[in-house]
């Protein structure tokens, strides 16, 4: 395998594809508006969309899919759910008053994550339903609705730590949300607050790929209701949050042989595949790996809605081993689900231009640099690994066979590489060329942007297809009647 | 043979030659030492003994509990082991993904705890890994544990050094084996072995099995996963080879049926791999060579392993009276009603109202006076002939009318006059507002 290129090509489905191979489109845009340059597909989403509701139509469950908006801010996907019967999933202020201004009803708007008080007020004050952390944070909101005579507002109750009988499964400790072990007083303030709120039900979100994890919250969600009732309480929705994920990568081989790799490269079986000999989290000690593979794990069979369908597909021990889908459905409870990333597979690239393409006196890599800095392409800050796809400025290109490199951005600080690992290309890159980033749209384009140094963030726009043309327009001025739309 | 404790029952298992006529191999003979034969059931019983006898005085004046990172045969053996001098068990694994694993170690009365997964939001101030925790507060603890540590503790090649490996050569009326196959786990039993025959004659293969590196092979690690374990030496190996899932169920399978050998999924892989790597060698020579591979433990635990995997191996013959057998024209033309109508039969006729749904459900809400048949129990009850008098007319209702339509349709098939499936489901009786109670 040594001195083979690793190659970890990205998963393009079709419309995503189509725009890779618009190479003239893609090099005018950069043209004229810069690079780096973030290109979002809305169209894209309404279909991720259609994906979660067939899974909800298949066990026959009700209740909302909710795009958890922090993963992006692009206005133009928003809009385009926002023509579609989804709702979202706001963290701040600011999203909550995008989402508003993007025509989601506050019906269709759940309000998660840390709140201050300007934010729990608009909250209130349109009817949004509040995924509520702590007492704390109930007796805030109540006082707020009486203060301004507001109507009652719809509350989930938000719970962290739920716990198993028989085998315990360990799960990460969470800043969010109230230990089920404490509901009770949760809800004696739910009863003292009956003016002012109306649970409608629980939630949770758990940063974790684990389907146990989650099928225990889920278990112990159905438990909690259960208390609800019993207390008098009309609950009617269970939320269980996002984390649904996304495989980027197009072959699991590629995966494998990857990480096969990077293993021996620590152990010091092959040279090394990262920048500074970094280990991903993994390191030799005495011959034996030690530590874990700090990386997202970029191929994966299930994800997405199919990683719903898995989930209450899992048996509830607690509940006579009926299915988690059927035992939602038994009780009438409607299912929320708050996907961020997962509902922008496929939504969108970065493009940046190469600027410089330099060999070292010693040969090994060429070192690459690009017009972007490593905040605008935040793959690796995700711990997410994928090859950029090579758009030639005039046409096929110089050719001349792979070659291992390492990426750069444009920032005057030793620490801003665009990857830390040696990125294998299937031919050298020249100067004006573009590379193109493939499904960014979650987390990687906006969520650590930075003006340091005077230099620009990326900017945005949105591409439709048009039969055989791509159409374009900047993220904000995209609306879903926006003329041109084509079919759409 | 007699014994004093059931511990010394453990090793001096059988090793039995493969029939010829099963692998076909023509100039090499295959053997296969039935660790599964343990006292406990696995080749784990022999690392597991080694490690903890020699601590157990100790653990006991101390009532320590025995802890282990195990996913099954190991924390088997040690649970036995631990509850035969008062102490207790824990095992601490995200590995264990075979449920009856799970059901036996609590059974034996293991605590099992699952690590959490992995972080879907990469999370750049974690500063340490499940397994750093675990070992830390292992330490932290001082002597509140005895902590077995079977990837890393020589005590368990150890056992296979002075047990296992010298009992072959001895069956092998002193004679070392050509080849020897084994899967990796811990390293434990290939490394003791592969030892073993080497100080007798240098000249012997070792293959090392691995599990193909998507593939989830029960007891065995994938190559990455091998670098995690200190006994892991890849010097010890001539060459390592990976096994897919489908092949260590189909040698299984081979043991099973055609050896008479009733091995696990690990057994299968090794006899898999072995007969494999074999048949490309056996043309080197015309001599009569010998080659040895380990079962590791029994088929039965197992049993849901399969099922996922390959369904097509547990089928049985198909039952009576299941509405799995009916037409999608007969469930279409399944006597139905609306709520409306239904609300309004109850009132003249009251027909016996049956909720189909769980228990759980039916106990937070359901239709008042309506009886409660778990869906799973009504199929059992009507696999036997219709559960109600002709005479008494029968409403069923599931969450969405689907289930309920399926009954009423075999129920008619089987000669009810007048059943009925709630259109829409309890569902559709809330969304019009009908009454639902809890009492
Ligand atoms: C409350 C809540 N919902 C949804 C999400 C979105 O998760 P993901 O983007 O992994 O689907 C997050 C992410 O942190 C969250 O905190």
């Amino acid at each position: 395998m040594d001195g083979r290129p690793l190659y970890l090509e990205p998963r393009l489905e079709p419309r995503l594809r189509s725009l890779v191979a618009a190479q003239n489109t893609l090099h005018s845009l950069t043209d004229g508006l810069g690079s780096p340059l973030h290109v979002v597909v809305p169209d894209q989403i309404a279909e991720n969309l259609e994906r979660f509701r067939s899974v909800y139509r298949a066990h026959h469950l009700s209740g909302q899919v909710f795009y958890a908006h922090k993963a992006n801010r692009s206005s133009a996907l928003l809009r385009r759910l926002a023509a579609t019967d989804a709702g979202v999933d706001v963290a701040s202020l600011g999203e909550l008053q995008h989402a508003l201004g993007a025509g989601f009803g506050a019906g269709r708007i759940t309000a998660t994550g840390p709140k201050n008080p300007e934010f729990l007020w608009l909250a209130a004050r349109t009817g949004v339903t509040v995924s509520v952390d702590a007492v704390a944070e109930l007796d805030q909101l109540a006082t707020l609705v009486r203060k301004h005579a507001l109507a009652p507002v719809r509350v989930l109750l938000r719970l962290s730590g739920f716990e198993t009988t028989g085998v315990k499964v360990l799960s990460r400790r969470s800043r969010f949300g109230t230990p089920v072990g404490e509901l009770e007083l949760l809800l004696e303030a739910a009863e003292r607050h009956a003016d002012a709120v109306d649970p409608a039900g629980v939630a949770f979100h758990l940063d974790t790929t684990s389907v146990a994890e989650k099928a225990t919250a889920l278990e112990g969600s159905l438990a909690a209701l259960e208390l609800c009732r019993s207390r008098g309480l009309r609950p009617r929705a269970v939320d269980i949050g996002g984390g649904f994920g996304i495989s980027y990568l197009a072959e699991r081989e590629h995966w494998e042989a990857y990480t096969t790799g990077l293993t021996e490269a620590v152990l010091g079986r092959r040279p090394p595949l990262t920048w500074g000999g970094h280990g991903y989290g993994l390191r030799n000690e005495s011959g034996t790996l030690r530590g874990t593979l700090g990386l997202y794990p970029a191929h994966r069979s299930v994800a997405g809605a199919a990683y719903l369908d898995e989930l209450l597909a899992q048996p509830a021990a607690s509940l006579g081993g009926r299915p988690l889908a059927a035992l939602l459905l038994e009780h009438l409870y409607d299912l929320h689900t708050e996907p961020g990333r997962a509902l922008l597979d496929q939504c969108g690239l970065t493009l940046a231009r190469v600027l410089e393409v330099r060999a070292q006196d010693t040969g090994g890599e060429l070192l690459v640099r690009l017009a972007a800095k490593a905040d605008d392409i935040a793959l690796e800050d995700h711990g997410v690994l994928m090859d950029p796809v090579v758009i030639p400025r005039g046409g096929a290109g110089p050719g001349g066979g792979p070659v291992a490199v390492h990426l750069f951005g444009s920032l005057c600080l030793e620490t801003d590489l665009i990857t830390r690992r040696t990125v294998f290309l299937p031919r050298r890159p020249e100067p004006g060329d573009l590379l193109a980033f493939a499904n960014t749209a979650g987390y990687a384009m906006d969520f650590h942007a930075t003006r340091a140094q005077h230099q620009p963030a990326a900017r945005k726009v949105a591409a439709w297809q048009d039969g055989d043309a791509w159409r374009w327009c900047l993220d904000d001025q995209f609306w879903p009647i926006t003329p041109l739309r084509g079919a759409q | 043979m007699r014994y004093d404790s059931i511990t010394e029952a453990i090793g001096n298992t059988p090793l039995v030659r493969i029939d010829p006529a099963v692998h076909g191999l023509r100039t090499i003979d295959l053997y296969a030492k039935l660790e599964m034969l343990n006292p406990f059931g696995s080749v784990k019983d022999r690392a597991a003994w080694s490690m903890a006898e020699p601590l157990l005085a100790e653990a006991v004046e101390q009532g320590s509990q025995v802890v282990e990172l195990s996913s099954g045969n190991t924390a088997k053996a040690l649970a036995v082991i631990a509850g035969m001098h008062g102490l207790g068990f824990k095992s601490v694994t995200n590995r264990m993904r075979v449920p009856e694993i799970k059901d036996l170690l609590l059974l034996l009365g293991a605590e099992i705890e699952e690590l959490p997964g992995q972080s879907e939001c990469l999370d750049p101030t974690a500063t340490d890994d499940p397994l750093t925790l675990f070992h830390r507060t292992l330490s932290a603890s001082g002597s509140a544990y005895l902590h077995t540590d079977q990837y890393f503790n020589a005590r368990n090649t150890e056992a296979h050094l002075t047990g296992t490996g010298p009992e072959i050569v001895k069956d092998l009326d002193g004679r070392v084996p050509d080849w020897f196959v084994a899967c990796v786990g811990t390293a434990g039993s290939s490394t003791g072995v592969a030892r073993a025959l080497r100080e007798e004659d240098p000249s012997v293969r070792v293959v090392g099995l691995v599990a193909a590196k998507s593939d989830f092979i029960p007891g065995i690690r994938t190559i990455d996963e091998v670098q995690e374990v200190g006994l892991f030496d890849p010097e010890t190996y001539d060459t390592m080879e990976s096994v897919s899932a489908d092949e260590a169920i189909e040698g299984m399978l081979t043991l099973n049926r055609r050896c008479g050998i009733l091995g696990g999924p690990t057994g299968g892989a090794a006899y898999f791999g072995a007969v494999r790597h074999l048949r490309a060698l056996e043309e080197e020579s015309q001599e009569r060579r010998t080659a040895v591979f380990i079962v590791c433990d029994r088929v039965e635990s197992y049993l849901s392993y399969v099922r996922q995997r390959r369904p097509d191996l547990l089928g049985r013959p198909p039952r009576q009276n299941s509405p799995a057998d009916l037409s999608d024209a007969e469930v279409g033309e399944a006597p139905s009603v609306t709520v409306a109508e239904a609300r309004r039969w109850i009132e003249t006729d009251r027909p016996l109202v049956v909720d189909l749904r769980s228990s759980y459900a039916y106990a937070a809400l359901h239709i008042d006076g309506s009886v409660n048949i778990v869906d799973e129990l009504f199929a059992e009850l009507v696999r036997g002939g219709l559960p109600f008098s002709r005479r008494q007319p029968v409403l069923l209702a599931c969450p969405v009318g689907e289930q309920s339509a399926r009954y009423a349709a075999l129920l008619t098939r089987m000669g009810h006059p007048d059943v009925r499936s709630l259109a829409g489901g309890i569902i559709a009786w809330r969304d019009a507002g009908a009454p639902l109670v809890r009492d």
